[in-house]
């Protein structure tokens, strides 16, 4: 027994010896292996460089917490070296998905100016394109912001104006137009669409008259942001107006002379005072008589149209009855109503108020309305003439219902134009100088009322006229 | 020959035309007879009862120039003299594609240059004049 107790401590001891000499060695190595390593990590370049510290850090603590047990040495650096290897990997990987991903934003980017300044050059040359455009217009164009503020005018605005775009622009249109240049501002308030100026030329003291047609911009919203005028010249159109006004005044009045004095001698044969006169020749001179008169009829209407438009037919308004008015015109006209056995009724409504107009130019128009009514009613017609109150009160209407061939749609319009006569409406023996209605266009208007036609062909026409009340007398 | 023999249809809506035109014809041996409109001028000629026809072109419900287009359909030989208000009226140039013998203008030619034109259309015409 003690000898194999003898023998198991001797090979401890030995064992214990041995053991002891293992781990001196072992120290010694990894304190080599530690320099070898941070000299390595302090040569190390390129993209791990980043990456090694923090590996060589690791290493050191990991290093530090094992230094107690140096046998573990080797296994510390083999652990750290596969971390800083996997972790130089994951960063690569980040590193690449990152430069990927700004590879895309920028070429987005390039993407998106490249487009922007596609749209930006396609803008610049619309933007040419209509300066060019509105640069050689002959009219003029002026466009003002909402403060009435000139933004823009073109070379023809310039010129018509007698101004220079360097002092417009920022200020009124039309501020600053010397007093004596402006003349006036005709036709039309401001909320009125047409305008007309009348300029005095700085040069040449010459009129100029300029037509301002303007156009209100709205913004997406439909606010007002602004207005954009047209300025054409009319002086010469308003110069012809005048010459054509005066002349057939002039040549109007040159054909009535004559007309008096055929009418004279007809009246005087035909009563017999200058010998006796055959049925035939009694007849031939009637004809003639008859012919003479419309054609007299025709040059007092051309006469009066012509006044009209130059403004120069003198109105004498005062309150008159409607229904006097229209008695007077029916009276006038009713015998030639029998001979067509066409009847003439009137619907009054009651308690219509007196109306402020020139009661002969009323009858004038009643006449030729009623008389249309006359010629294109057939034999035992009807003809009604009503009155009633229309926009509220604010004005009387008047109209005059046939049961006649009535008018086309598309003459409807056209009829109130001079000269114009609806063909299938001229049946036979049917005089009319074409003016009737033109004349009472212009006459209603005058006197602030508005005159139009309903009708359908082959069921009778409605002719319409309103007159304004005036506010005291209702 | 008497001119009796002849019978003038004068077509016009304007009754104191037709009333001068045909008395006229009438003082110049003619015998005459008148239509207000288109529609009893084709009548009358389907009747055969005009051997000439003096035209207005300008009448309401059937105008100058379809009346001659509808006569042309009955008769393809009956002479038709044009009449119109004015020389340069466009009417007379749409009625020249149915044969028309002459254009006698109201307010032109005179009473004469009427009766010459409508004389001359006469003879030409299978010698009307001369039957």
């Amino acid at each position: 027994m003690s000898f194999y107790l003898t023998v198991i401590y001797s090979i401890t001891a030995l064992v214990s010896i041995l053991v002891a000499l293992l781990l001196f060695n072992l120290t010694k190595s990894s304190a080599r292996a530690k320099i070898a390593t941070s000299q390595k990590s302090k040569e190390g370049n390129g993209p791990d460089s980043g990456v090694a510290p923090q590996g060589q850090g690791l290493f050191d603590e990991i290093t530090e917490i094992v230094d107690t047990r140096p046998p573990r040495d080797e296994a510390v650096k083999k652990i750290a070296d596969i971390f800083s290897r996997e972790l130089e990997k994951k960063v690569n990987l980040n590193t690449q998905e990152l430069s990927r991903k700004y590879e895309g934003v920028i070429n987005e980017a390039k993407q998106n100016e490249e487009i922007a300044w596609k749209k930006y050059k396609k803008i610049l040359t619309l933007k040419e394109k209509t300066e060019a455009v509105l640069h050689s217009v002959a009219e003029g164009l002026v466009v003002v912001d909402s403060q009435g503020k000139v933004i823009m005018m073109n070379p023809a605005a310039e010129k018509l104006l007698g101004v220079s775009k360097k002092n417009k622009l920022g200020k009124p249109l039309l501020e600053n137009l010397r007093e004596e240049q402006l003349v006036s501002l005709i036709k039309g308030g401001q909320d009125q669409e047409e305008k007309e100026i009348e300029l005095i030329s700085q040069l040449d003291e010459t009129k100029k008259t300029l037509r301002a047609s303007s156009a209100v911009i709205e913004n997406e919203s439909g606010q007002t942001v602004g207005m954009v005028s047209v300025l054409s010249d009319i002086t010469k159109q308003k110069e012809l107006d005048r010459m054509k006004s005066s002349f057939v005044a002039n040549v109007s009045h040159e054909l009535r002379t004559p007309l008096v004095a055929i009418e004279k001698s007809l009246f005087l044969i035909l009563e017999k005072s200058a010998g006796e006169v055959s049925p035939t020749q009694e007849e031939f001179l009637t004809i003639a008589t008859k012919n003479l008169k419309r054609l007299s009829l025709l040059i007092n209407d051309l006469l009066d149209l012509s006044k009209l438009e130059a403004g120069k037919l003198e109105f004498r308004p005062q309150l008159s009855s409607i229904e006097k008015i229209i008695d007077e015109s029916i009276e006038a006209l009713n015998n030639w109503a029998r001979t067509k056995s066409v009847i003439i009724k009137k619907k009054i409504t009651l308690g219509v108020p007196p109306v402020n107009v020139d009661a002969n130019r009323i009858i004038q128009v009643l006449n030729n309305l009623i008389g249309n009514a006359i010629k294109f009613t057939p034999q035992g017609g009807t003809i009604c003439i009503e009155v009633k109150h229309a926009n509220e009160n604010s004005k009387i209407q008047v109209s005059v219902e046939d049961t006649g061939l009535g008018i086309a749609k598309e003459s409807l319009e056209k009829i109130f134009d001079k000269f114009f006569q609806a063909s299938e409406r001229v049946a036979s023996d049917i005089s009319g100088t074409g003016i009737g209605l033109s004349i009472s266009k212009e006459i209603v208007t005058l006197h602030g009322g508005r005159i139009w036609a309903e009708s359908e062909a082959g069921q009778g026409a409605k002719f319409k006229f309103t007159l304004p009340l005036v506010k005291d007398a209702q | 020959m008497s001119n009796k023999e002849i019978t003038v249809l004068v077509v016009d809506d304007q009754a104191d035309f037709r009333r001068l035109t045909t008395f006229w014809l009438d003082s110049k041996g003619y015998a005459t007879t008148a239509a207000a409109d288109g529609k009893s001028a084709i009548e009358l000629v389907k009747q055969k009862k005009a051997d000439i026809i003096f035209m207005d072109l300008r009448m309401p419900v059937m105008d100058g120039v379809e009346t001659i287009k509808e006569i042309r359909n009955i008769d393809n030989d009956i002479p038709i003299i044009v009449i119109s208000a004015y020389v340069d009226d466009p009417k007379i140039q749409e009625a020249m594609q149915y044969k028309i013998s002459g254009v006698f203008c109201k307010s032109k030619d005179s009473e004469e240059q009427g009766l010459s034109l409508l004389e001359s259309v006469l003879r030409t015409h299978k010698n009307l004049k001369n039957k």
